[in-house]
């Protein structure tokens, strides 16, 4: 049988149409020359290479073992149906396979198929890669990320280098099994505000500071944070954060702008549900904190009303990433309500009543 | 004595085949392969992409054909993460020193570095697609000059740095001029007509309306830059040029873009492989060869064997396209 073929001796660009005619070892292929003399040409199957064409309708071979390469191009559909129905190696191959095999229900296999995985990885492999990377990170690399972190920060922070002190001789008496050194910063900022570097170092803003009435509304605040740094929650959600983006950069980043922001809203979404878990796990590591230094609990709903009442007029930079007050108020209350002895850390409330005095007379100096 | 070749002078369009269905299952087949070998397969992915849209795209009844392989490619890879994890590694390990000189010069290395690296992967990538297209057997050949071009391109960013961007109108139109005229379709070549001052225009236009016309101008943009690309190419054949000519108008344009962007929009990004499909049909329907090319005569010349790919990597981790 005798196949129709396009041919190109690879010397110029000149096509002939040639009849093509095949046997177990070769292919003969015949068209007529520039002296219109009819020429046969013979390709040795082994030898023959598959131009993977990846669509319906055309085959392509190329053939030689040097420079300049013959070619045919066929869309004869008795030849296309031959090569469908070979079995040697040189003239199939798997792309081809699979897309001739493929019905319509392939393609959605293929979509279920990717979305399983981006799911899977999404919500179990990354999560738990990403908190094992900061669970194991060793105590010196984390208090070297902080430093970093620290350095950047501080240079658009006003601290206040005796207010600091004062804190810090009240977090001295603080009882914790702490891994980490802790250290305090009071910022001078409008803001109410505080928040925990990894490695140990806590910023409070001075206006929240000014707002706090007792000691374990004190502890309280400190509490939360230190359970920040003990937990090492910003590495965690840091960690988690950076995977989640690089893994749906890699997923979406290939197609598109539009898809990738729909990516990154919903990567964003998530991520904010993850640190007000976070935020409860601080709040609750916080009360034990308070238990064990023997102060009234309820300190911490009491934090909660002060940062309540101040967000409703200023920006609530503090609300936006924790779990509603509301809501913490209410559990924390339930936890305080608990404690049937309200007891009082004689140490601390000292320490605390030096820091107000020594507060309220350079507040009136300034 | 002339020889009168038995063809075809007349006006030639481009057709593009690839379906959308066909292309999604190769598509779809190499994320899930990409994903699940951690990024190894994107070589072997990449090239099956392109050689579907190579081998889609016919011309005077043949098709064109791309002959590189994911073992090309993926060596190139490597190449490229080789440097790229090098010099993280060397800016990080100059953050961790937190000495302010050492950062800054660090810094200044890396982008400098990586500025420098352009025009080594441009001259890389065009050499190696071109050593790897061929159309009717006749391969495409990049002669040029890796030294030459470096130097122009020196020269080109040092000018638009201190020009505050005014001159990088002409520095791309001086890439494309040296790319096109050092390359080769068998004894065909190239040229770039187009001159800076037009880029310029048509530049200068755009920002100047785009805002004011809330972005809608942006159709007539695309318009006039593709034809500025395609409009000034020309092909000489035996010493005849013979013009290219991009005839999409703003309509067109409003049209493609449009419905890409809600295909994309509405089925959050699935819609992606169709979209190419959609794209090159659209584009190759309006490119045009005008009268005056004998396809049935272009002679081969030697054959640039580059099998390198780094340079092509190097573009695509830029996530600039040669296509």
């Amino acid at each position: 049988m005798a196949f129709n073929v396009h041919y190109f001796d690879g010397k110029s660009s000149k096509m002939r149409t040639a009849s093509l005619s095949t046997n177990s070892l070769s292919w003969k292929i015949s068209f007529e020359n520039k002296q219109n003399v009819t020429e046969t040409i013979s390709w040795n199957i082994a030898k023959i290479k598959k131009t993977d064409v990846h669509t319906d309708g055309i085959v392509t071979f190329t053939y030689g073992d040097r420079f300049p390469f013959q070619r045919i191009e066929s869309t004869d559909a008795s030849f296309i149906n031959y090569i469908k129905n070979s079995q040697h190696k040189n003239l199939t191959n798997k792309v081809d396979i699979l897309l001739q095999t493929s019905k319509k229900s392939t393609l959605f296999y293929l979509l279920v198929t990717i979305v399983g995985i981006a799911i899977g990885v999404y919500f179990y492999v990354i999560p738990a890669v990403a908190s094992n990377f900061a669970k194991n990170l060793s105590k010196e690399n984390v208090i070297s990320f902080g430093n970093y972190v620290f350095n950047i920060l501080s240079s658009d922070l006003e601290i206040d280098d005796q207010k600091s002190q004062k804190l810090q001789s009240f977090v001295d008496e603080i009882e914790i099994d702490a891994t980490f050194p802790i250290e305090v910063y009071v910022v001078k900022s409008e803001d109410f505000n505080a928040f925990a570097i990894s490695g140990g170092k806590i910023v409070v803003f001075s206006s929240l500071l000014d707002k706090i009435q007792n000691e374990s509304q004190l502890l309280a605040l400190l509490g939360h944070e230190i359970s920040h740094i003990e937990n090492r929650h910003v590495l965690k959600n840091v960690s988690r954060n950076l995977s989640g983006a690089i893994f749906m950069s890699i997923l979406f980043g290939d197609i598109n702008g539009i898809a990738t922001i729909f990516a990154e809203n919903a990567h964003l979404f998530s991520q904010l549900s993850y640190t007000r878990k976070l935020e409860t796990e601080a709040d609750l590591f916080g009360l034990e904190i308070m238990k064990k230094n023997q102060v009234d609990l309820s300190g911490m709903p009491a934090l909660f009303e002060i940062l309540k009442d101040e967000t409703k007029i200023n920006v609530p930079t503090y609300l936006s990433n924790h779990p509603m007050l509301k809501d913490r108020i209410e559990y924390t209350q339930k936890i305080a309500k608990e404690q049937s002895i309200i007891p009082e850390n004689k140490i601390l409330k000292k320490r605390w009543v030096a820091i107000k005095a020594t507060f309220n007379n350079m507040n009136k100096d300034e | 004595m002339e020889i009168i070749s038995d063809s075809n002078l007349e006006k030639k369009r481009f057709r593009y085949f690839g379906k959308g269905t066909e292309f999604a299952i190769i598509y779809f087949k190499n994320i899930i392969l990409t994903l699940l070998t951690l990024g190894i397969y994107y070589p072997w992915a990449k090239v099956e992409l392109l050689k579907y849209h190579y081998q889609s795209t016919e011309l005077d009844k043949t098709r064109f054909s791309f002959h590189a392989t994911g073992n090309e490619v993926f060596r190139g890879f490597i190449k490229v993460y080789a440097i790229v994890i090098l010099l993280y590694a060397f800016l990080i390990y100059a953050t961790q020193t937190q000495d302010p000189t050492m950062l800054l010069v660090a810094t200044s290395l890396f982008y400098l570095f990586f500025i420098l690296l352009i025009p080594f992967a441009i001259h890389g990538a065009v050499r190696y697609r071109a050593s790897r297209s061929s159309w009717k057997g006749i391969h495409f050949k990049y002669l040029g000059n890796r030294k030459d071009f470096f130097i122009l391109c020196l020269k080109g960013f040092f000018l638009s740095i201190i020009t505050l961007g005014i001159y990088s109108a002409w520095f791309q139109v001086d890439i494309r001029k040296y790319v096109l005229s050092h390359l080769r379709f068998g004894d065909v070549s190239f040229k770039f007509k187009g001159n800076g001052g037009d880029l310029f225009w048509i530049t200068l236009k755009f920002i100047l309306l785009f805002y004011i016309t809330l972005g809608i101008y942006g159709f007539w943009y695309y318009k006039n830059i593709m034809r500025f690309y395609i409009d000034n190419i020309e092909i000489t054949q035996n010493g005849k040029p013979i013009k290219f000519k991009f005839t999409m108008n703003t309509g067109d344009v409003f049209e493609l873009l449009v419905i890409n962007f809600l295909l994309i929009a509405f089925t959050l990004g699935l819609a992606t492989p169709w979209v190419s499909v959609r794209t090159f049909q659209f584009m190759f329907r309006f490119i045009e060869i005008e009268e005056g090319l004998d396809t049935e005569i272009i002679q081969q010349t030697t054959h640039d064997d580059y099998d390198d790919a780094s340079g092509d990597d190097f573009m695509d981790f830029l996530d600039f396209d040669l296509l």
